[in-house]
């Protein structure tokens, strides 16, 4: 899970997640604590469906908020 | 006086072609074959030894003969280690790539060095390792490539510097370090750079100071078949740590990492972990350090039956200023742990 | 734009009791200076000066910042929005007092961003600084809250410092110069025809803006560029006291003040300027740290060489790690409008050398000019002089120092001898363009 998708296909990472920023990748300070949740537990929960995702190429992941 | 050790393969031992390529290793006291062309040409420094060994036996057991040479060799004095010139030899430069690679980790103090043509396997496989010199395609070049190779084994036993591996003749190894030039306007990154442009402009040769290595590619860990039978850790090279760093990680250019037990928390408070990475602003991830490794997302899972369990310790380290080198590393000591503790899966929070 | 400065060497610097420029000899009235500096800024609580020169035995650590002194003739202040109001640019006339640099030292805490010099010895090649007059100003403030933080943004002691060589330069403001440098910039859309038939080349300024608290990043007339989108601007602005440096990045990688004023690559345009090129100026971006705000200001940046009809650029870092995201985009970006690129930065290959030199790597990036490895250690016996305070190397989170390595030691040794990263050379890589250091393999 990463902010950098770039550094993450240089380095050769195979199931990458998106984050949002690099000092808060899983919750925005400046939104409500709820958003924030929302946001890190939905990505989170992509990255564990990545984990049982056959994939054949290097595949970054779609997320929704 | 340095002393010198050489390796050449059965042909060039001189006791036989391809009916011979089964040669067990076996040493001798000074010169053999062309050998004797690099003690000619070595100023200050003589072969005190010649190990031989068959290219079949080399390339079917490895091992054996590694092991074989390591222990002839391990009570002897040298400074030198030279194996062929391999030229356009298959069997025999992958040879010679083995045992360098095999002195050059045992033994710290020696210069090893071999050489072969740029259509060698061996260069492909062994030039990180080792320095091999450009060679040519056949034993035809002998004396030219020996003397380039002894060249640089004389300057650098007399305490000379080495210019690189450009202008010394040996194959890059991905291997870069700062050169000073002469302190010129000439010389300035400033000057060097538009005068680069000039060229790339006018469609003339010029260098880059830095090639793109080739993209390396990593295999793909095949999917989990259970989610729900996985055990999933947690790392990240986000600098989450309790906060008096028991581990002392560095907040930049780390080269230490820690792991730090979880067990009983629904998430990681921001009293009791905070993050000591320096390439970023703090503020967030120490007042809510869930914003980097996301425990309370994971135990909600775990709770709600998505994924087998989360592992009792996450892993962290520093991303700022670290070098892959030292990542590498890392990820081979703590790697070993996770298995040892039956993970099977892990979520690699970066910042 | 027409920007002339006129230049006077300094070959000595005295501290007396009266501030006097004769036959290259520098005084200046000490007590007088920092009484006006404290008088400025209640926050400074000690300072001091000191002089250094090249070839002695000085180690000076920790560096927070290094400026020209120099004054604006026509009275305007010589930082617009950092030293005085914020007034335009690039125009006009400049007195510089060279050979010497103004050297703002923390007297007891450094922090991330802060580096070394080394006046004398082997060291001394690792900075452009050692071979100029360092005026260093030592001081301390009553900023209590970052005292123990790794980042600083060591306001009252660089303000001090930019004030500092504006009260030096105007020592010599009604003073012949000895030489002149002139650099005049034209309107793009109003050039000469045989200046407009050459290759339109663009400088691309990605100065340090990563830190998302204001008060750390560079400013441009005194605005944080953590909060700016890229911009079209002149040659003559930069190097004419609009941008000044920061607090934050790894010292090797970062520009001082005194790069920004005498900005190498921009110098070097100028010198092929209507010759084999056509100057068109400078686009000044940034580098934040969120992949979009990466993206968006690469966008804009290769836009806006689209629409100005740039044909070649030359693309320049502050900074190593997470910037070369930056870097590296904004080249592709600019190689797929039909803009050939050539990067210019250091790189992070580690102590063995063998770890990728940027964080991100792209095969469209086929002519960079490497300045350094911010890697590399240093291991350098002790000087006979400390300015500053060495025990900062191992206290405060210097980028290149540490306090504690199960191998290594610490980096600053009981015997004033230092073992540490590159990274700590006070901008040693010199991405602006003085860097004569280059990478190759081994």
């Amino acid at each position: 899970m990463c902010n950098l998708i770039p550094v993450s296909l240089t380095v050769g990472a195979n199931r990458i997640v998106p984050t949002i920023s690099i000092p808060y990748p899983l919750g925005d300070p400046n939104t409500p604590a709820e958003e924030q949740w929302k946001l890190r537990y939905h990505r989170v929960g992509v990255a564990l469906d990545a984990l049982a995702t056959d994939i054949t190429e290097q595949t970054v992941f779609k997320t929704r908020i | 006086m340095k002393k010198v050790i050489c390796y050449v393969n059965q042909f060039f031992a001189g006791i036989g072609g391809e009916d011979k390529a089964d040669q067990a290793p076996y040493i001798v006291e000074g010169c053999i074959g062309p050998v004797v062309a690099i003690e000619a040409a070595l100023e200050d420094a003589k072969v005190t030894h010649t190990v031989v060994c068959g290219d079949n036996f080399m390339g079917s057991q490895t091992q054996e003969a590694l092991e074989r040479i390591m222990d002839m060799l391990k009570d002897k004095d040298f400074d030198l280690f030279i194996a062929g010139p391999a030229f356009q030899a298959g069997r025999y430069g992958v040879a010679c790539g083995n045992v360098c690679k095999a002195v050059e980790a045992q033994f710290e103090n020696v210069l090893v060095l071999t050489s072969m043509n740029e259509e060698n396997p061996g260069v492909d496989m062994f030039k990180k390792d080792v320095i091999i010199f450009k060679g040519g395609k056949g034993a035809v070049k002998m004396r030219q490539d020996v003397k380039v190779m002894v060249d640089f084994a004389n300057k650098l036993l007399a305490g000379g510097t080495n210019e690189g591996a450009e202008a010394e003749g040996y194959f890059p190894r991905g291997c870069r370090h700062e050169k000073y030039l002469a302190d010129k306007r000439e010389n300035t990154a400033a000057y060097r750079g538009v005068q680069m442009l000039i060229k790339k402009m006018n469609k003339q040769p010029y260098q880059t100071e830095l090639v793109i290595p080739e993209k390396e590619v990593v295999p793909i860990a095949p999917a989990i078949k259970d989610l729900k039978k996985a055990v999933i850790a947690l790392v990240t090279t986000g600098g989450i740590v309790p906060v008096e760093n028991p581990d002392r990680i560095q907040s930049a250019s780390a080269t230490r990492w820690g792991s730090y037990d979880v067990t009983g928390m629904d998430r990681l408070e921001g009293n009791i972990f905070k993050t000591i990475h320096a390439g970023f602003d703090p503020a967030a991830a120490n007042a809510d350090p869930n914003v980097i490794v996301p425990l309370d997302a994971m135990r909600a899972y775990e709770k709600a039956g998505k994924f087998g369990r989360l592992h009792d310790r996450f892993y962290s380290t520093v991303g700022t200023g670290t070098t892959e080198a030292e990542a590498r590393r890392m990820a081979q000591e703590i790697i070993p742990q996770l298995v040892a503790d039956g993970v099977t899966a892990v979520v690699l929070g970066s910042t | 734009m027409k920007l002339k400065i006129g230049n006077l060497t300094v070959k000595k610097v005295c501290l007396g009791t009266e501030n006097a420029f004769t036959n290259g000899v520098l005084t200046i009235d000490k007590e007088a200076a920092i009484t006006y500096l404290r008088e400025c800024d209640d926050h400074i609580t000690a300072l001091d000066i000191v002089i250094a020169n090249p070839g002695d035995d000085t180690r000076i650590v920790p560096v927070i910042e290094v400026i020209e002194p120099r004054c604006r003739v026509d009275g305007r202040t010589l930082f617009p929005g950092v030293t005085g109001d914020v007034v335009p640019a690039g125009e006009g006339e400049l007195k510089a007092l060279k050979g010497c640099c103004v050297t703002v030292v923390g007297k007891c805490w450094g922090s991330f961003g802060d580096g070394v010099i080394d006046m004398g010895g082997e060291g001394a090649k690792h900075t452009y600084w050692s071979k100029l007059i360092n005026i260093c100003l030592v001081g301390d403030t009553d900023e209590e809250f970052e005292r123990h933080e790794q980042q600083k943004c060591n306001h009252a002691l660089r303000w001090a410092g930019h004030r500092f060589a504006e009260y030096l330069g105007g020592i010599v403001k009604g003073m012949e110069a000895e030489s002149f440098e002139a650099y005049e910039y034209a309107p793009v859309s109003a050039r000469a025809a045989e200046q407009n038939g050459l290759p339109n080349v663009a400088l691309v300024l990605q100065p340090q803006s990563q830190m998302e608290a204001l008060g750390y990043n560079d400013l441009w007339y005194g605005w944080d560029m953590n909060k700016y989108l890229p911009t079209f601007v002149s040659p003559t602005e930069v190097l004419d006291g609009a941008l000044i440096s920061g607090s934050f990045m790894p010292a090797s990688s970062k520009w001082s003040t005194y790069e920004m004023q005498n900005f190498p690559t921009i110098k070097e345009l100028f010198a092929e300027d209507g010759k084999s090129l056509n100057f068109t100026g400078v686009i000044l971006s940034m580098l934040n740290v969120a992949l979009e705000q990466k993206e968006r200001a690469a966008i804009m940046v290769a836009n806006m060489a689209k629409n100005l009809g740039v044909d070649y650029a030359i693309v320049t870092e502050e900074g190593y790690g997470n910037p070369d995201a930056d870097y590296v985009r904004c080249q592709v970006a600019l190689e797929d409008v039909g803009v050939p690129v050539v990067g210019i930065s250091n790189e992070c290959t580690g102590r063995d050398g063998f770890s990728q030199p940027l964080v991100t790597l792209d095969a469209k990036l086929n002519a960079l000019v490497s300045t350094g490895n911010v890697s590399e250690l240093s291991d350098l016996p002790a000087c006979k002089t400390v300015i500053g305070c060495l025990e900062a190397l191992n206290r405060d989170g210097m980028s290149g120092s540490w306090g504690y390595d199960e191998k290594l030691g610490k980096s600053a040794r009981d015997d004033g001898s230092v073992i540490m990263e590159d990274n700590n050379w006070f901008c040693g890589d010199h991405i602006s363009g003085f860097s004569v250091k280059t990478m190759i393999e081994y």
